[in-house]
């Protein structure tokens, strides 16, 4: 809970610092703020607190899904200096993303509905500010619109989900709903005939909501246009923060209200799984812009991790967790470099970054981690992430579902490798001159090192859970 | 303290690491240094390893097992990696750094003018280690280890002058022929695994010897152990790889080709031997192969004009020897051949290497001549090593070639026959040789003679002490008959008797041996005196090539057309088949199966693409109807 009053004392500071005049100190500020987050979340290790009446819990998962959150967010803070460089209002992002990183905190670690809510939109609104930060950019303007618009129609169906399983249990409170469905019979007691369609409505609204978050097919439409027309650092921020919380949050209220409703969720999930892996791999072989193959990519990354809550077995929060970890790391990675390399480009192609292991060894080589870790090559973190998944899915049956995974990431394995081929490939000269600042060299050489690491000890994470 | 014996591999392989990264930084002095002193820092750990064997006293179990790491461990399968020194691994020990080392200290001299130098070192100090790591370790999953790094070694050096294209041909053929030997090594080891539940030799033998006699499973192994063997140490059908290994530098031909890689064979069934004496078949078998392969390269020897070629055949021929040996149940016997081989044959090369050095690369002996004046010191080496090879009492080879020959008779009289024959003509094709290259007149050029010197005194005196080796060395086992206690096989007990008491030959008595002996020896002095007659005599010199010689004689100066056969019958055959299975197979089947997947992909992804239209509409017209398709489905 003390990780949640430091993230927000950061986002106040934050906003005093253009008063009182601490622009430069801020970065130090909010880094070292993040690691006392950290820190104070490892204090809380199975503990168990519950706060506000059962509003929130900080059970041992709401703090590690903490932790992934807080150290992909102090990585993305050391890469993302430049976007805030360059900003005028640079205060403003700085609170604006720590209030999202909040709103993230509490999607992680909410125990009722009303608090899933809350921290959506605390999570949305600053993204929908950020999305259009590029004032003069049509595109980042368009970027910005296009998400809000679609965002608030979700939230609408989410919403709606909401109340209608209030209307059918009474609560709010995820432990009763859960308990109380545990015998679904009573509701027909309680309401009548209409009392299982409205809770089962109820929980396919709320599943669409949470679809539209993780962007699945086929309410995936927003993400490769506002992926690509925001500025590349808050598209990284959306890639991994939002799309880890959003999957925290999905994992978390399927596992203790819904799990023992399957036959309502369970095919519909199963065909937006497979759906999102297939449309999502294919559609990103076509894409010349790297950021918008990175955008499909992260669409197929999403379906993947659908199995684990399909699979609802034991092994899914463990496979999830391992999951979102090595997707952000390599999703920081990738994202650094392609915010660097479009100093150069300001629609990075796969061509410009022709030749670029000849000129600077390092983000190709961090670059090249970061894709093979994606396509999941052992023994990087991807492999054991996508390993672990599908080896749950397994367990639980889905044999056909893997099928269909293992065959998307075989396409997903041709445009990550174009992109390696192409770095490797005798260049035509077009990078001329690559800044990288310090910052960003150490988080790459730290996305490599997880990378590697989370690869060849993959148990570390694992058996936490 | 036993663990330092793990520095005996390590600190060749340190050797290697050194040299293979710096070696071209610091001087041709320091490589050399590095090189040698890795080496003989190898060979005074396995002395001392060898005098903790000898001091140890009890006859049985003094043997040390080093626990390195767990290698593989998956399932019921585990593979630790251990070091095992008990006498038989430990005299490899000596043979292969004493050895080894003083065909480094030669290598200094021979190789100086070398611009690779230092890659040459590298390679050679990186096959002492792989060498090493083959005797030492107590699996035979580790032996395969060492038994690949050796095969790869081999490769890079035959091929070490890699700008010439026919010495990259004969590195090639060395390892396609080597890799047939190693599959059935491999497949033997798997069927050890599958039949014993280990791969460690003390439970794979603590198991076996429970076995009745001639059990399939166990002849299986044998034979596919042997297949390896044959690869390895050149038996037929596998041989032709070594006399074209002879392309590498002369000291590589001596240390890997002669000494000690091609022994490896013949440690891996003499540490079988459990296994072997369990499978009469087998044994019949190896001795069959051997015997014939030692007669059948005799007799090439006998027509080649290539210095290092006859040595080549030569070696061929002993190793049959060394298998013969094995396949009659003399163990101790045949690793006594090898320890004395080790020393003549290494001899020999290095002596032809002085000769080659000193002819400024001329290997043809019908160019050679006379050269006894000019190299006094490698005439004289030369000339001990060659007394040795033929099995003169009381050189090293005498006593080995001896034992071997004496266990044969008991076995089977024919053997006996059979190898004494093919002893008188190695007598003859080494005094040949040694006759054509030292004395008579100087046949090469005028250039040639006036070039010619004796070799540096790096070269020449590990020549003079593996002479004196070649001299005294058979004395470590000299047989009863003659007052002896054969230390070696005392020494070496430990490992074989268990087999000794199956196989141990028949009595025979001391009058008998002597008689066998004086009959050996007689024979090939006859032979001596053959060559003698006709080569120095009668001065006849081997004709020059493209002149008509008998068809018997061209049959055999061809090799019996073995290369030309193999072509036909394998070589052919496959590249067509291989041909054939790229036009349909590959580029009418598969390729076309690749191309189509992936062009409708891509076409697929075009498509799908199109549905990003851009338009807000669309997108949420596209969300609606598929929220009112899950509702649908679900709800009604």
């Amino acid at each position: 809970m003390k990780t949640l009053y430091i993230l927000t004392a950061l986002g106040v500071i934050a906003m005093l610092a253009e008063l009182f005049r601490f622009k430069k100190f801020l970065l130090p500020i909010v880094l070292i703020g993040l690691m006392g987050a950290i820190a104070s979340s490892v204090r809380d290790w199975n503990t168990n607190i519950h706060y506000y009446n059962y509003m929130m819990t900080f059970d041992n998962y709401a703090i590690l899904f903490t932790i992934v959150l807080c150290v992909t967010a102090f990585l993305w803070f050391m890469m993302s200096k430049d976007f805030f460089g360059s900003e005028s209002s640079k205060t403003d992002h700085y609170a604006l993303v720590l209030f999202a990183l909040c709103g993230a905190m509490l999607m992680v670690s909410y125990s009722n509905m009303v608090m899933l809510f809350l921290g959506i939109e605390i999570l949305s609104i600053p993204m929908y500010v950020l999305a259009g930060s590029n004032k003069d950019s049509l595109a980042s303007n368009e970027a910005s619109l296009k998400y809000f618009l679609m965002g608030a129609f979700a939230t609408g169906f989410l919403l709606f989900g909401i109340t209608m399983i209030y209307g059918a249990t009474g609560t709010f409170d995820l432990r009763s709903i859960g308990i109380t469905l545990k015998s679904p019979e009573l509701i027909q007691v309680w309401r009548g005939a209409g009392g299982t369609t409205l809770l089962y409505s109820g929980i396919l609204m709320m599943l669409i909501g949470l679809c539209f978050k993780i962007s699945a097919v086929p309410f995936h439409f927003w993400a490769p246009d506002v992926y690509t027309g925001a500025p590349t650092p808050v598209t990284a921020f959306m890639a991994t923060i939002v799309k880890t919380a959003a999957f925290a949050a999905f994992l978390r209220l399927f596992i203790t209200c819904f799990s023992g409703l399957g036959n309502v969720w369970m095919n519909t999930i199963w065909v937006l799984a497979g759906l999102t892996i297939l449309l999502g791999n294919i559609t990103a072989v076509y894409q010349t812009s790297v950021k918008r193959m990175l955008a499909y990519s992260s669409i197929s990354h999403a379906g993947y991790m659908l199995l684990a809550i399909l699979a609802m077995n034991n092994h899914s929060v463990g496979s999830v967790l391992f999951y979102a970890a090595a997707y952000s790391v390599a999703t920081i990675g990738a994202f650094t470099v392609l915010s660097i390399i479009e100093k150069n480009f300001e629609l990075a192609s796969v061509d410009s970054f022709s030749g670029l292991a000849k000129k600077n060894p390092l983000l190709a080589f961090a670059m090249t981690i970061s894709m093979l870790s994606l396509a999941g090559i052992p023994p990087l973190a991807g492999f054991f992430g996508k390993y672990y998944i599908f080896t749950s899915a397994l367990q639980s049956g889905y044999v056909w579902l893997v099928l269909i995974a293992v065959l998307g990431s075989l396409i997903g394995v041709y445009y990550y490798f174009r992109m390696i081929i192409k770095m490797f490939s005798s260049g035509t000269g077009e990078v001329t001159n690559i800044e990288i600042s310090t910052l960003q060299k150490i988080v790459l050489v730290i996305t490599i090192l997880l990378s590697i690491l989370l690869g060849i000890f993959p148990d570390m994470v694992i058996s936490l859970l | 303290m036993n663990s330092i014996f793990t520095l005996i591999p390590l600190f060749p392989l340190l050797g290697f690491l050194v040299i293979g990264l710096f070696g071209k930084k610091i001087s041709k002095g320091l490589v050399g240094i590095i090189g040698c002193g890795t080496v003989f820092v190898s060979l005074v750990l396995s002395v001392y390893a060898f005098s903790g064997l000898i001091g140890g006293g009890e006859k049985s179990g003094n043997s040390i097992t080093i626990h390195l790491f767990d290698w593989i461990t998956a399932g019921n399968f585990s593979a630790p990696f251990n070091f095992l020194i008990d006498p038989l691994s430990c005299w490899f020990l000596l043979i292969i750094t004493g050895i080894g080392f003083l065909i480094h200290v030669y290598s200094v001299g021979y190789m100086h003018d070398d611009p690779a130098f230092d890659r040459f070192f590298a390679y050679l100090n990186l096959f002492i280690f792989f060498m090493l790591l083959l005797v030492l370790g107590d699996s035979y999953l580790t032996m395969f280890v060492g038994w690949e790094g050796v095969g790869l070694c081999s490769y890079l050096l035959i091929g070490f002058w890699f700008k010439n294209n026919d010495y990259n041909k004969a590195a090639n053929k060395a390892f396609i022929m080597n890799r047939i030997g190693d599959l059935g090594f491999l497949l033997g080891i798997i069927l050890i695994y599958v039949t014993f539940g280990s791969i460690r030799y003390k439970e794979v033998f603590d198991v076996a010897s429970s076995f009745p006699s001639s059990k399939p499973v166990i002849i299986a192994i044998t034979l596919l152990l042997f297949v390896g063997a044959t690869g390895k140490s050149a038996q037929i059908p596998l041989y032709t790889w070594l006399p074209d290994a002879m392309a590498g530098p002369t000291p590589v031909s001596a240390l890997i080709h002669a000494a000690t890689m091609v022994t490896a064979g013949i440690y891996m069934i003499a540490r079988s031997n459990i296994l072997y004496t369990l499978a009469p078949i087998s044994m019949d078998i190896v001795a069959g192969v051997g015997l014939f392969t030692a007669i059948f390269a005799a007799t090439i020897g006998l027509f080649q004009n290539d210095i290092k070629k006859v040595l080549a055949y030569s070696t061929v021929s002993q190793l049959g020897y060394m298998f013969l040996g094995l396949g009659v149940g003399a163990y101790t016997g045949a690793v006594f051949h090898v320890t004395t081989h080790a020393f003549f044959k290494a001899l020999l090369f290095l002596g032809a290497g002085s000769v080659i050095h000193a002819m400024s690369g001329e290997q043809d002996i019908r160019k050679m001549g006379g050269l006894k004046k000019y190299l006094p010191k490698t005439y004289l080496t030369f000339f001990i090593a060659t007394i040795a090879i033929s099995g003169i009492p009381p050189f090293a080879g005498f006593f080995s070639k001896d034992e071997i020959l004496g266990h044969a008779y008991t076995y089977n009289n024919f053997f006996w026959l059979m190898g004494v024959l093919g002893s008188v003509i190695t007598a003859f094709y080494m005094f040949r040789l040694f006759f054509l290259t030292f004395f008579g007149k100087f046949r090469g050029t005028e250039k040639q003679e006036h070039h010619l010197h004796e070799s540096p005194s790096t070269m020449t005196i590990p020549l003079i002490i593996l002479a004196v080796l070649s001299v005294v060395g058979g004395f470590i086992g000299i047989p009863e008959v003659f007052g002896g206690t054969h230390w070696l096989h005392e020494f070496l007990s430990p490992v074989f008797s268990a087999s000794d008491l199956k196989t141990l030959p028949k009595e025979m008595s001391h009058s008998k041996e002597i008689t066998l002996m004086v009959v050996a020896v007689l024979a090939v002095c006859t032979s001596i005196y053959s060559a003698w007659f006709y080569y120095l005599k009668k001065e006849n010199i081997p004709v020059a090539d493209g002149v008509a010689i008998n068809p018997v004689q061209k049959t055999i100066y061809h090799k019996y057309y073995a290369d030309e056969f193999y072509e036909a019958v394998f070589t052919k055959p496959l590249n067509w088949l291989s041909e054939k299975f790229h036009k349909i197979i590959e580029l009418k089947a598969i390729d076309r199966a690749v191309n189509f997947v992936g062009e409708s992909v891509t076409w697929m992804s075009g498509q799908a693409r199109l549905l990003q239209t851009g338009h807000i509409g669309f997108y949420i017209f596209a969300m609606v109807v598929s929220i009112i398709l899950i509702l649908f489905f679900k709800l009604l």
